[in-house]
């Protein structure tokens, strides 16, 4: 069954056209990458999906309703959850409270004014667990804002996976990571949404290969090719349109 | 659990502080300055729940103190008057529900955004109230204001609040409870909730909270402590006008707020105590305070610009290393000719305020209209400064050494 | 009624017009710094008190050409060393700058002037009546505003139209970074900006004392209705900024002038109340009454239902 559906997607900024007509289903259960060159409108399908942007056309809906055009809170509480591609933290939070902030929707506190946050031992408990599971446990304390890069996009997605959404979508996870920050945070990726929907969007095509069960292609708004990993690298359409580029580019 | 232990004991602390402060300083003057501070305590820190903790900055929050003192002296005329009959010791409760009337009412619309647009609105609602309040003659009282008497209520183990020092223990009451709620809201996840939307109100979206119901209900909130602090001005005062919710009320409680330091719950606590003590103190003694609170205002923005709060706060790190004593001299150093320089320009302004007499300092007749008098200030006043200016690097690299910490290895390659 | 009409319309106009001199600096200095400077309009008040004091020497004519460049060297300097540094901490920081900045210009007018009003006087030789409708004058004075403001708005148009610098401001209006990357001295034009508008309100400073009297009070009387103005016209547009201008200054002065109230409105329903009323306020309210409130209900209006301004296309 399909659990996130997105139908004839349009998206355009003033007269300008960025997403074209985009359908795509996404299976329960599976690791999807998005791929294409810069500028091709990744970021922004996200946004649609995710309720930053309000679709000009076409419908998205998460397990058969209609999420298109909600705002981002309500997308989020029906279990989607993202990251940013430019980390989107809370600077003067420590470290802790980004963590425990992600998880209070999902663990019911809604916006509770009479629970004390130091008295709730499940979900400083679970605040910690995360913490464990993205190495930041020694940072516990630190003001998010001055971490060091690499830690920041850990947090990142520290803070999208704790609200423990069934659909994850990440934006350029491990972008701008050393080589070794990048296998580390890949294989954190492979644990936390083990069960879980995946969708990212990356341009290390070996990640994408590694851990994809099936890639969609887009290119300048539309999606040119969806398919296994083997059958895209196969693809002479997408030979054309993206890898080409890509491989003359370097 | 040792943290608990202390947090507990600096409520203690706290609440002795409010009991025993009128057992060492008795006189009438100054019970009526605790009375303005435990106003302004509860006022500033409930403007700091907008400004400091919710990223929301107001030009208009007196609205909600004054729509609450309004409202407490009315209720003392009912009292007075027999129409209803309760205990005093309620009114700021009321007057606080009224500031969260206003604030549902207001909120429900203002705080869609923050930024400037909440800031404008705050601003369009303070002047469009404290405007209308003379128009509206038989609830504002116009520019005479309202009055009541306080003395009418049943009295409280027979108490009836004839005396400032009652009020004052009342007032102390509500201080400490406001306080410890307030504190309190900040532990819950709508307070936490108000940092991360301060902080980023897009990314708040994204885990599950929208970021204007978040603004709504701290905003709420402040509205209702604001009211309690206009409850309690009126307890106090007994007499209630247009100013205490114009812009100049306002105003004001930014200031404390700021000068406090916006980032720390005592922030305002130290804004609104430093800030009574000054006007209560300063305009005893010159005319010209106003214009020193001016000068104090902005280079408290200028030079400290997270407050005395954070100033204390920025020697956390020496103090926790036991290097705090180090930077006792370079203080000296430096503040002394400073302070001789503020001294000197303190001088020159009164001696130029008030032409041809003299004013005697140290044992010495300085006379305005002498030109060696002048002479004799300014090489003062330069001499200290320029002593300031060549001592401070000196101080810098003190501080600097004494809150270095080393950084702990991590792999931050 | 007519004649009401235009005498309305023309001291509406004075009161826009001068109101859009103070707006314009602001929405200057708004538009390309992002801080809404509290403290415009006690520049304004500066302006009006130096030209006085230039009076009582030299006359009228000088203090109308030394004073704003007073203001103007005074503005800039206070972006130089006081803005810019504390820019760095932040837009509230700035704010909460200008406004400290606005309470101790106040004080500061106290001190050197005293807290009376100066008896600033228009020059003699516009001490005439420009003409004469249904028997009431309108001074040669008002009409010599007029004409400087004017001036003013046309020629601030062709500088940010048509000269190179009013260009590059345009462009670090809405792109400062990359104005910045083109190698141009950004903090340079900022503090300029910020010179020319604090001179903006100088001018106008020095043209109102006469009529609006000079007094300590004279900024926080303007202060807040410069700011509804640049809000409603929208932030950051020239064109808004005065056609919000002549709105508040038309609807403020035809609210003075009529004098309808509640009760006509009432009576036309064929309604009336009883006097003595709790609600008696509400009952008896007249235009003129409400006139200083419109403003700001005009201010809340925009914000809910148009947060951009009339003309403005920035949300802030
Ligand atoms: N808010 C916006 N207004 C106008 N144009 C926009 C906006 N956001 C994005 N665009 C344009 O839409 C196009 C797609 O942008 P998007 O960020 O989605 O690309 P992307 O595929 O994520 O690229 P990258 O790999 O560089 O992240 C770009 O040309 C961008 O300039
Ligand atoms: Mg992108």
């Amino acid at each position: 069954m399909s659990i996130l559906t997105l139908n004839n997607v349009h998206k355009h900024f003033g007269e300008t056209p960025i997403i074209c007509g985009v359908n795509l289903n996404i299976e329960e259960g599976e690791r999807h990458a998005i791929i294409g060159p810069n500028g091709a409108g990744k970021s922004t399908l996200f946004h649609l999906i995710s309720g930053k942007y309000p679709v000009t056309e076409g419908t998205i809906s998460l397990r058969g309703q209609a999420i298109q055009n909600l705002p981002p809170y309500e997308i989020a509480r029906r279990g989607l959850a993202r990251s940013f591609q430019v980390t989107n933290i809370f600077p003067r939070l420590s470290v802790f409270e980004n963590i425990r902030c992600g998880l209070l929707w999902k663990m019911g506190y809604g916006y509770s004014f009479w629970n004390l946050l130091g008295r709730q031992h499940d979900l400083n408990t679970a605040a910690h667990g995360i913490l464990d599971q993205i190495g930041l446990s020694q940072r516990a304390d630190y003001p998010a804002g001055e971490l060091a890069y690499a830690q920041q996009r850990a947090l990142e997605l520290g803070i999208a996976i704790a609200s423990g959404a069934e659909v994850i979508m990440l934006d350029e996870p491990v972008a701008g990571m050393s080589h070794s920050e990048a296998e580390n945070a890949v294989a954190l990726i492979r644990r936390v949404t083990e069960g879980k929907t995946l969708i990212m969007v990356e341009h290390d095509m070996s990640i994408v290969f590694g851990i994809a069960d099936r890639i969609s292609v887009l290119v300048y708004g539309e999606l040119i090719a969806c398919d296994t990993p083997s059958n895209i690298r196969s693809s002479e359409k997408v030979q054309e349109a993206y890898l080409g580029t890509v491989t003359a580019d370097e | 659990m040792k943290k608990i232990l202390t947090k507990s004991l600096v409520w203690i602390g706290y609440l002795a502080v409010l009991l025993l402060l009128p057992q060492f300083f008795d006189s009438i003057l100054a019970v009526s300055l605790f009375n303005q501070m435990a106003i302004a305590i509860v006022f500033a820190l409930s403007y700091n729940m907008l400004l400091g903790q919710g990223g929301m900055l107001s030009f208009g929050h007196a609205v909600y103190f004054g729509l609450g003192g309004f409202l407490a002296v009315h209720a003392l005329l009912l009292i007075e008057f027999e129409t209803v009959y309760f205990s005093i010791v309620y009114i700021p409760l009321l007057a606080g529900l009224v500031g969260l009337l206003a604030a549902l009412f207001i909120g429900s619309f203002s705080t869609r955004k923050a930024g400037t647009v909440f800031a404008m609105i705050s601003l369009g609602i303070g002047e469009l109230l404290a405007a209308s309040s003379l128009i509206f003659v038989s609830f504002f009282g116009g520019e005479a204001g309202v009055s009541g008497d306080r003395t009418y209520g049943p009295p409280l183990f027979g108490v009836e609040f004839f005396q400032g020092i009652e009020i004052y223990y009342l007032a102390a009451a509500w201080v400490f409870v406001a306080t410890l709620f307030m504190y309190l809201f900040t532990q819950t996840p709508a307070g936490r909730m108000a940092n991360a939307v301060r902080d980023n109100p897009e990314r708040a979206e994204f885990i599950g909270y929208s970021a204007r119901r978040v603004r709504y209900i701290s905003f709420c909130a402040s509205g209702f402590f604001a009211g309690i602090a206009g409850g309690l001005y009126a307890l106090n005062y007994e007499f209630v006008t247009e100013e205490t919710l114009n812009a100049v009320t306002s105003g004001r409680v930014l200031l404390m707020a700021y000068i406090g330091g916006l980032g720390y719950f005592i922030g305002p606590i130290l804004g609104a105590v430093i800030l009574t003590l000054m006007n209560s103190l300063l305009s005893n003694y010159t005319d010209l305070w106003m214009l020193y609170l001016g000068i104090l205002f902005l280079l408290t923005v200028l030079f400290l610009p997270k407050g005395f709060a954070g100033f204390i706060m920025m020697h956390r790190v020496a103090w926790l290393q036991r290097r705090i004593r180090k930077l006792v001299l370079p203080y000296l150093a430096t503040a002394i000719p400073a302070m001789v320089f503020m001294a000197t320009c303190v001088l020159m302004l009164e001696l130029s305020h008030i032409e041809d007499e003299s004013i005697s300092v140290l044992n010495m007749e300085l006379s305005a209209s002498s030109s060696s008098t002048w002479l004799g200030l300014l090489l003062i006043a330069s001499t200290s400064m320029l002593v300031t200016r060549r001592t401070l690097p000196a101080l810098r690299e003190a501080w600097e050494s004494a809150n270095h910490v080393a950084d702990e290895p991590e792999s931050k390659s | 009624m007519f004649e009401v009409l235009v005498f309305a319309t023309l001291n509406g106009l004075v009161t826009g017009l001068l109101l859009f001199m103070l707006a314009s600096g602001l929405t200057l200095i708004f538009s390309m710094m992002g801080v809404l400077n509290f403290a415009h309009a006690s520049f304004y008040m500066l302006g009006a008190y130096f030209a006085y004091s230039i009076s009582l020497y030299l006359g009228f004519w000088p203090g109308l050409l030394i004073a704003p460049l007073l203001v103007g060297l005074l503005g800039a300097l206070i972006e130089r060393y006081g803005l810019r540094r504390v820019h760095q901490h932040g837009h509230v920081a700035e704010l909460v700058f200008t406004f400290g900045l606005a309470f101790l210009i106040d004080e500061a007018v106290q001190f050197f002037w005293g807290p009376d009003t100066k008896n600033y006087q228009s020059p003699d030789v516009l001490d005439f009546p420009l003409f004469t409708l249904f028997g009431q004058e309108f001074s040669a004075y008002r009409g010599f505003m007029i004409g400087i403001s004017v001036l003013i708005f046309i020629g601030l148009y062709r500088l940010l139209t048509r000269s190179r610098v009013g260009i590059i401001i345009q462009a670090a209006i809405t792109h400062p970074h990359t104005v910045a990357n083109l190698g141009h001295n950004v903090p340079l034009i900022f503090m300029a900006v910020f010179g020319v508008g604090s001179a903006l309100a100088g001018v106008a400073g020095v043209i109102a004392g006469p009529v609006l009297t000079t007094f300590p009070g004279m900024a926080t009387v303007l202060g807040s209705i410069v700011f509804v103005i640049v809000v409603i016209g929208g932030l950051g547009s020239l064109a808004g900024a005065l056609i919000a201008s002549l709105l508040i200054g038309l609807l403020q002065s035809y609210a003075i002038a009529s004098n309808l109230g509640v009760a006509d409105l009432l009576n036309l329903f064929g309604l009336e109340f009883s006097r003595d009323h709790l609600l008696t306020d509400l009952w008896t309210l007249t235009l003129p009454q409400i006139a200083p409130i419109l403003p700001y209900l005009l201010l809340i209006l925009v914000l809910i239902f148009r947060p951009t301004g009339l003309l403005g296309n920035r949300e802030q």
